[in-house]
C-alpha cells in the first residue's frame, strides 16, 4: 500500500491570470501526460484582477488551501469539496502577500502593511510597514514573520502588538555606505521551533537569523542577482533559493555558500516546494512552466507548459486527492462493481494489491478495507477464523451457482421467445 | 562530377513529369522546426481557450481593445553619433505620434517615471556602440513588459539611397509575420502596439516585422496595386533593421531587481538544444 501511495504526488499551481490547477505527478515519469492536469477554476469566468498572489495550506492535514487573489478576495478550497468559503480583505490597499491559520482564526497580510486577524468575536488590525511577504511558522502556529522593501524581518506573535524579534541590518560596508534592505522571501527553518529564520532579498543576499542569539544575521551569503523565493531544503541549515533571472540554487548556510544549482528555467522562479519523501524539487516559473528536479542528481525530471504565468505552487504530501474526472469515473465503476456479484476470481484479484486503482480502495468505507486486509493473513492463523472463512466461501459459491442457473434459465427463455 | 550529372538527370525527369506533379515542400530549418508546446496551433481546444484568456488579460490588452492612442518616446544612449541620431529620427517619422529626444544623462528608470507622468505609452531606447546602433530596448508603460533586443544590420535611408522625405505622415499598416509561440506572440503584440490601431490606407504605407529563425526583420514599404489588382508593387522606404530578442521582463525596466519572463543570457547551451529549435 505504501508503494502505491508514493507513486503519485499532487501539485497545486496558481497563476497570474487566476487559473488554479491540479497536477497528479507520477514519480515514474513515463506515466505523466496531459490527462494528469486539471483546471479547478473555469477559465472563461476569469476577470482582470483574479490573479492568485498567495497560496498556503489551511490545515496540517493538507486538505484545505487558502487562496488570495489580486482583488483582495480570499478563498478557501477544500481538495475534496471544492471552493467552500470566501472572505474579502478590503481593510487596506494592495494585494494579499501572506495568509495563515491560527487555531480557527484567519490571518491575512496586505502589501501596504496591514495584518488582519479574523475571529468570530473580534477583528484585530496591525500596522507593520510595507510588506513583500508574510509567513506563518509551521511548528509554533502563534508565530509569524513579515518583511518587505526597506522593512527588515520582524517576528510577531498573534495577539501581541509588539514584535517578538526585529532584525538588524549588517554594519555599513567598506565604503561606509548603508546596505539596502528588501526582504522578498522568508521561511522558518524546520526543527527549530521558530527560532531560526532564513530570508532572501531582491538585493541579492540570503541571510539566516537566530532570534535567540543576536539581532544581526548569523550567516550572510551574497549573490549578484535578485532572489525571489526561499524554501527550506532537505537537510537542516540548507535552503533552496529562486532568482529573478531564472536560477534555482541550494544555499548551504553552514558553509555560507551556494552548493547546488538546478538548471532549466528560462524565466524568474516564483515559488519552490521540496518534496521530502521522494527527494524532488518542484518549482514554478514566469516562463509558464512547472518543473520537477531530482534533488540528488540535479536532473530535470519533468517539465510542463501550463499556458499562463505561474505564481505559486503547493505540494500535497500528507494525503492525496484524486483528479475530478477520475473521481467521477471511479464512482461509476464502483456503483457497477457493487451491483455485480463477485466471482471467486474477482475476490482473488480484489485481495491482491492493485497499483493503478488505489483511490477506489480509499473511497470504500474503512471497515471494509480492514476486513479485506485481514483475509490474506488468515491462512496461517487461528482455526475458528479459518473455519468461518471456509463456511463463508462455501455459502457464497452456492449462492453464485444458484444465480448462474437463474441467469441461464432466463437466457434460454429469451432465446425461445426470439425463436418464436 | 557525378552529382552534377545527377542534377541534369533529375531536371530532365522533372520536365518529363510536367506541371501536374505538386511541388514538394523543401526541407528547411523552418519546415523541420522542432515542435514547441507553447505554439497556439499545436494545443488542444481547452488550452487554446485559456491562452486566449491569458492574452485578453495581459498588460497589452488595453491597446488591442483600442482604448488609447499609442504615444511613443524615442531616445538614445548618451552622446549618440550621427547614424544613430538619423536612425532615431527616421523611426520617429515612421511611427505616428512619436517624439525623439536626447537622453540628457537621464536614467532609464527616471525616463520611465516621467513617461508615465506624461502619458506616454511606449519608450524606445536605442543603444550605440562604435558609432553603430546595436541595442533596442522597448518598454511598454505603465506596467511593462520590457523587451531588450539586439539590433543589427541597421540601414538608414541615405545608405539605401532613399530620401526620408518619402515617408509620409499617414498612419501605416502593420504586418506581423510568424510570431507563433507564446513568447513570440507577446513580442509581436508589443511591436504592434507601437503603431496606431487604425491605419490610414490612403498613405499605402506598410511596416513589416517578419520573424524568421528568431530574427525579426523590419522593412518599410509603400505599395501600389497593379491595374488588374492582383499584385502589389512595393517600394522600399527605409530604414531597415534586424532585431533579436535577448530578454523579456515583467514590469518596467529593472534589470537588477526585476523578474524576467524569458532571458537567454547565461543559458544559451541549455536552451538552444538544436538548430531547429526556435523561441519566437
Amino acid at each position: 500500500m505504501t508503494l502505491t501511495e508514493d507513486d503519485t504526488i499532487d501539485i497545486f499551481v496558481g497563476t497570474n491570470i487566476g487559473s488554479f490547477k491540479h497536477i497528479k505527478y507520477h514519480i515514474d515519469s513515463a506515466n505523466n501526460n496531459k490527462k494528469c492536469i486539471e483546471n479547478l477554476v473555469d477559465t472563461k469566468t476569469l476577470q482582470k484582477n483574479d490573479g492568485i498572489t498567495c497560496m498556503v495550506w489551511g490545515n496540517p492535514g493538507q486538505t484545505e488551501i487558502l487562496l488570495a487573489k489580486k482583488n483582495q478576495q480570499i478563498q478557501v478550497y477544500d481538495t475534496l469539496q471544492g471552493f467552500t468559503k470566501s472572505y474579502t480583505a478590503d481593510f487596506g490597499t494592495g494585494h494579499v502577500v501572506g495568509l495563515g491559520r491560527f487555531k480557527r482564526k484567519l490571518v491575512a497580510a496586505l502589501s501596504s502593511g496591514v495584518v488582519k486577524i479574523w475571529s468570530k468575536k473580534q477583528e484585530d488590525l496591525m500596522q507593520v510597514g510595507k510588506l513583500d511577504c508574510m509567513k506563518f511558522c509551521g511548528e509554533d502556529s502563534t508565530l509569524f514573520a513579515t518583511g518587505g522593501e526597506e522593512n527588515d524581518l520582524h517576528v510577531w506573535r498573534v495577539g501581541v502588538n509588539e514584535p517578538e524579534f526585529v532584525a538588524k541590518n549588517l554594519p555599513q560596508d567598506w565604503l561606509q555606505l548603508r546596505r539596502p534592505v528588501w526582504v522578498s522571501g522568508l521561511t522558518f527553518m524546520p526543527g527549530s521551533e521558530g527560532r531560526l529564520l532564513a530570508a532572501c532579498s531582491r538585493h541579492g543576499y540570503v541571510r539566516l537569523y537566530d532570534s535567540r542569539a543576536q539581532r544581526r544575521p548569523v550567516v550572510n551569503v551574497d549573490f549578484t542577482m535578485a532572489a525571489t523565493c526561499i524554501t527550506p531544503s532537505f537537510d537542516e541549515r540548507q535552503v533552496l533559493v529562486g532568482f529573478g533571472r531564472g536560477q534555482l540554487h541550494q544555499v548551504d548556510l553552514r558553509n555560507s555558500r551556494p552548493d547546488k544549482g538546478f538548471k532549466g528555467c528560462a524565466g524568474a522562479v516564483t515559488d519552490i516546494e521540496a518534496v521530502k519523501h521522494s527527494k524532488l524539487v518542484v518549482s514554478t516559473s514566469l516562463d509558464r512552466h512547472v518543473r520537477v528536479h531530482n534533488y540528488e542528481t540535479k536532473e530535470l525530471v519533468y517539465k510542463q507548459y501550463l499556458v499562463s504565468k505561474l505564481s505559486c505552487v503547493l505540494v500535497q504530501t500528507e494525503t492525496s486527492t484524486p483528479l475530478q474526472k477520475e473521481a467521477k469515473i471511479k464512482e461509476e465503476t464502483e456503483a457497477e462493481a457493487k451491483e455485480q456479484i463477485p466471482d471467486d476470481m474477482d475476490q482473488l484479484f480484489d485481495d491482491m494489491e492493485t497499483i493503478g486503482e488505489k483511490s477506489r480502495k480509499k473511497k470504500l468505507p474503512a471497515e471494509h478495507i480492514e476486513a479485506k486486509r485481514q483475509k490474506p493473513s488468515t491462512d496461517g492463523s487461528t482455526e475458528p477464523e479459518q473455519e468461518d472463512a471456509i463456511f463463508n466461501l462455501l455459502r457464497s459459491t452456492e449462492k453464485q451457482k444458484k444465480k448462474r442457473e437463474k441467469k441461464k434459465k432466463e437466457k434460454k427463455a429469451k432465446s425461445v421467445f426470439h425463436n418464436a | 562530377m557525378a552529382r552534377g550529372k545527377d542534377k541534369k538527370k533529375r531536371k530532365l525527369e522533372k520536365k518529363q513529369e510536367g506541371d501536374d506533379v505538386p511541388k514538394k515542400i523543401p526541407h528547411t530549418l523552418e519546415s523541420l522546426r522542432e515542435k514547441d508546446e507553447t505554439m497556439l496551433a499545436n494545443t488542444e481546444a481547452e488550452e487554446q481557450e485559456e491562452a486566449q484568456k491569458d492574452l485578453e488579460l495581459d498588460d497589452l490588452s488595453s491597446y488591442y481593445e483600442n482604448t488609447y492612442e499609442p504615444k511613443v518616446l524615442i531616445t538614445y544612449s548618451d552622446n549618440p553619433h550621427s547614424k544613430t541620431r538619423i536612425f532615431g529620427k527616421e523611426l520617429a517619422r515612421m511611427i505616428p505620434n512619436s517624439i525623439s529626444r536626447y537622453r540628457q544623462r537621464s536614467s532609464v528608470k527616471r525616463i520611465v517615471q516621467s513617461g508615465i507622468r506624461e502619458g506616454i505609452s511606449d519608450v524606445i531606447i536605442i543603444n550605440e556602440n562604435q558609432k553603430q546602433p546595436n541595442g533596442f530596448l522597448l518598454i511598454h508603460l505603465p506596467d511593462g513588459p520590457t523587451a531588450h533586443f539586439r539590433l543589427s544590420s541597421c540601414k538608414i535611408t541615405p545608405e539605401l539611397k532613399k530620401d526620408h522625405k518619402e515617408i509620409t505622415t499617414h498612419r501605416p499598416e502593420v504586418v506581423l509575420n510568424n510570431f507563433s509561440t507564446r513568447l513570440g506572440m507577446t513580442v509581436g503584440r508589443m511591436l504592434g502596439a507601437l503603431f496606431h490601431y487604425e491605419p490610414q490606407f490612403r498613405g499605402r504605407r506598410v511596416v513589416t516585422f517578419h520573424n524568421q529563425r528568431d530574427y525579426i526583420f523590419f522593412r518599410h514599404h509603400r505599395y501600389e496595386f497593379t491595374k488588374d489588382g492582383k499584385r502589389a508593387k512595393l517600394l522600399e522606404l527605409g530604414p531597415r533593421f534586424t532585431l533579436k530578442l535577448m530578454s523579456l521582463q515583467q514590469g518596467t525596466f529593472d534589470s537588477k531587481h526585476g523578474d524576467y519572463e524569458w532571458i537567454i543570457a547565461g543559458r544559451r547551451h541549455q536552451l538552444e538544444t538544436s538548430r531547429r529549435k526556435f523561441f519566437l
